[in-house]
């Protein structure tokens, strides 16, 4: 009877029938676009015929020698350094501030998860209006304040146009930091942080000692969700300046996308989005192996 | 630790303060969309006090509202009319939503409750498609459905959008069943009941609320998705975030529209959201963290 009740556990245990149907779409969706888009790094689209024609490594060769896609990767690469440093800090920052029971701290959590909401593109043409040279808030303010000289075009100077798209970028994603922090100081124990102030730390003491050992769990799942988004970046730079001006806010994902659809470049756009992928994936499971961040 | 009652003011008008601060450009947005040109085009630029009008919903919306002079809505819609954009919004986000959450129910049914060899680097595949960019799966993508003609349709964008959501949803959902005891399904099945009957009539219910949560968060990253429905459809239907880019013509960027359609799409999403609010960092982190 025993045996026979086991027997039957162990029968309707096989996993598989429920995972066929999400096996079956990310094996469609995502394994076989991939060996597409490896076969498609090897071929080239030749405008004349309207076809593929076969082309061997030249694409991984003109990658290799191409300055504008090392000049995207480095914009990629300090978008992503700034972006993620800010969020967190800020983020820390914030999360800090609103832990605490006071009146209406529960309303400005709302408030804050707002932004998360709003489509990123959306969110870029916001701050392209708030930006305009011409009757914009933002440099209207700076104006005021005498950091930018009225009528500046932030988004059209080579120097500044990355810090205008990043300020859209911090705006959306620091509630996503504080969000998240918030939850994390929550769970926090108190026993620690008595004993802590009984022995007279002082509160940075505390924060450094107490608080950001305990929360490495909860920041390092935030720096990986985030910072896997923040390599990809697309939206904001396609909304608010094309990659421009020059080529100062080209992003990698940006610059495949233009080179398979605006200049028919299919096999080295396909390359390009290639070597993002692998940069991602790379990335990401070092700093999962490093901060041993579990699901 | 008790602090003082000014320390305590002073935190409340700072934590006030910095919040104003990300609230700005959301007030801003949508008083413009109550905006007209004159007021929008102003220098320097006005901040409260403007004349508000509903011009800018009643062109892109294609109705009058009935305030203020008779509006210059064009009979069938002019070129800014998005009602059928908005519903294609809506259509995209719904049906992409319960084809992921279907799936992931049932795939996360099974990492949470079955022991098996392979499971944990299942899960690691599961989350690894969540790191592929856009961009390196909506180049193969279009080539794809041009073969198999799922461009500009809404069959390809749904499946594109619901497949997306996938590995959020299926590891979302193994946290929300994770916290189901597993006692039950053993007692369960220790009565006779099957896998199926189980999923169905136990865990299910349970699971109501973190399956709701998941579904909106679903739906939202649908609603705000860019580059694959930019890539994957022409003129057949297009969401809103897309279809923002039309404001931008050659006499000059329709703020007043732009920013009415942005608004309407942000105020559903942002309720939506509301009700979820106790799940929002679980699903932010994908499951991994619980509030």
């Amino acid at each position: 009877m025993a045996v026979a009740q086991v027997k039957r556990i162990a029968i309707s245990d096989s996993p598989w029938p429920w995972l066929l149907p999400l096996t079956a779409l990310l094996v469609v969706f995502t394994i076989y676009p991939l060996i597409y888009n490896i076969w498609l790094s090897f071929h080239e689209f030749v405008p004349k015929s309207r076809g593929l024609k076969f082309v061997g490594f030249s694409n991984w060769i003109q990658l290799w020698n191409d300055t504008r896609f090392w000049s995207a990767l480095g914009v990629t690469f300090l978008y992503f350094i700034v972006a993620l440093t800010i969020e967190i800090i800020l983020g820390m920052s914030i999360a800090l501030l609103l832990d605490a029971e006071l009146p209406g701290f529960g309303a400005l959590r709302a408030i804050l998860s707002m932004t998360l909401v709003i489509p990123p593109a959306i969110a870029g043409m916001m701050f392209l209006l708030m930006q305009d040279p011409q009757f914009g808030v933002l440099p209207y303010l700076l104006d005021q304040l005498g950091i930018l000289g009225k009528g500046t075009p932030i988004l059209a100077t080579s120097s500044l146009a990355l810090a205008g798209v990043l300020v859209a970028e911090i705006w959306q994603w620091t509630p996503f930091m504080v969000l998240i922090f918030m939850a994390g100081l929550r769970a926090l124990p108190v026993e620690p942080y008595e004993a802590a102030s009984i022995d007279g730390a002082s509160a940075f003491q505390m924060f450094r000692r107490l608080t950001l050992p305990m929360m490495s769990k909860v920041i390092a799942v935030a720096v990986l969700l985030r910072g896997i988004d923040l390599f990809r970046v697309f939206d904001y730079v396609f909304v608010m300046t094309s990659g421009g001006p020059g080529t100062s806010t080209y992003t990698v994902s940006l610059y495949a996308w233009q080179q398979t659809f605006s200049f028919l470049k299919w096999g080295y756009g396909a390359t390009l989005s290639l070597t993002s992928l692998v940069i991602i994936m790379v990335m990401a499971n070092l700093f999962i192996r490093i901060a041993k961040v579990r699901w | 630790m008790q602090q003082s009652a000014f320390a305590r003011t002073l935190r409340t008008i700072a934590g006030w303060c910095v919040v104003g601060i990300f609230f700005f450009p959301i007030y801003f947005w949508t008083s413009v969309a109550f905006r007209d040109a004159k007021d929008i085009f102003n220098w320097p630029p006005i901040f409260v006090d403007f004349s508000p009008t509903v011009q800018n919903f009643e062109q892109v919306f294609g109705i009058s509202l009935g305030f203020g002079p008779p509006a210059a809505v064009t009979p069938g819609g002019g070129n800014f009319y998005m009602g059928p954009r908005l519903w294609d919004s809506i259509v995209v986000a719904s049906l992409s939503t319960v084809l992921a959450i279907v799936v992931a129910t049932l795939a996360a049914y099974a990492l949470s409750r079955m022991q098996f060899r392979g499971r944990h680097e299942y899960v690691n595949w599961v989350l690894s498609t969540r790191m592929m960019p856009p961009v390196a799966v909506a180049i193969p993508m279009f080539f794809i459905f041009k073969q198999f003609s799922l461009l500009d349709t809404y069959i390809g964008v749904i499946l594109i959008h619901g497949l997306m959501n996938l590995p959020l949803a299926v590891l979302l959902l193994k946290s929300f069943f994770d916290d189901i005891p597993v006692e039950i399904d053993e007692s369960a099945l220790l009565d006779g009941a099957s896998r199926w009957t189980i999923f169905r009539r136990i865990v299910l219910p349970m699971a109501k609320g973190g399956i709701a949560a998941s579904a909106v968060l679903c739906f939202i990253f649908s609603w705000t998705e860019f580059l694959f429905v930019l890539t994957l459809t022409q003129t057949g239907l297009k969401t809103v975030p897309v279809v923002s880019s039309t404001f931008v013509t050659s006499i000059g960027t329709a703020w007043g529209n732009m920013a009415a359609l942005g608004a309407a799409a942000i105020v559903p999403a942002f309720i939506v959201i509301l009700l979820v609010q106790r799940h929002l960092v679980r699903g932010l982190t994908m499951g991994s963290l619980k509030q």
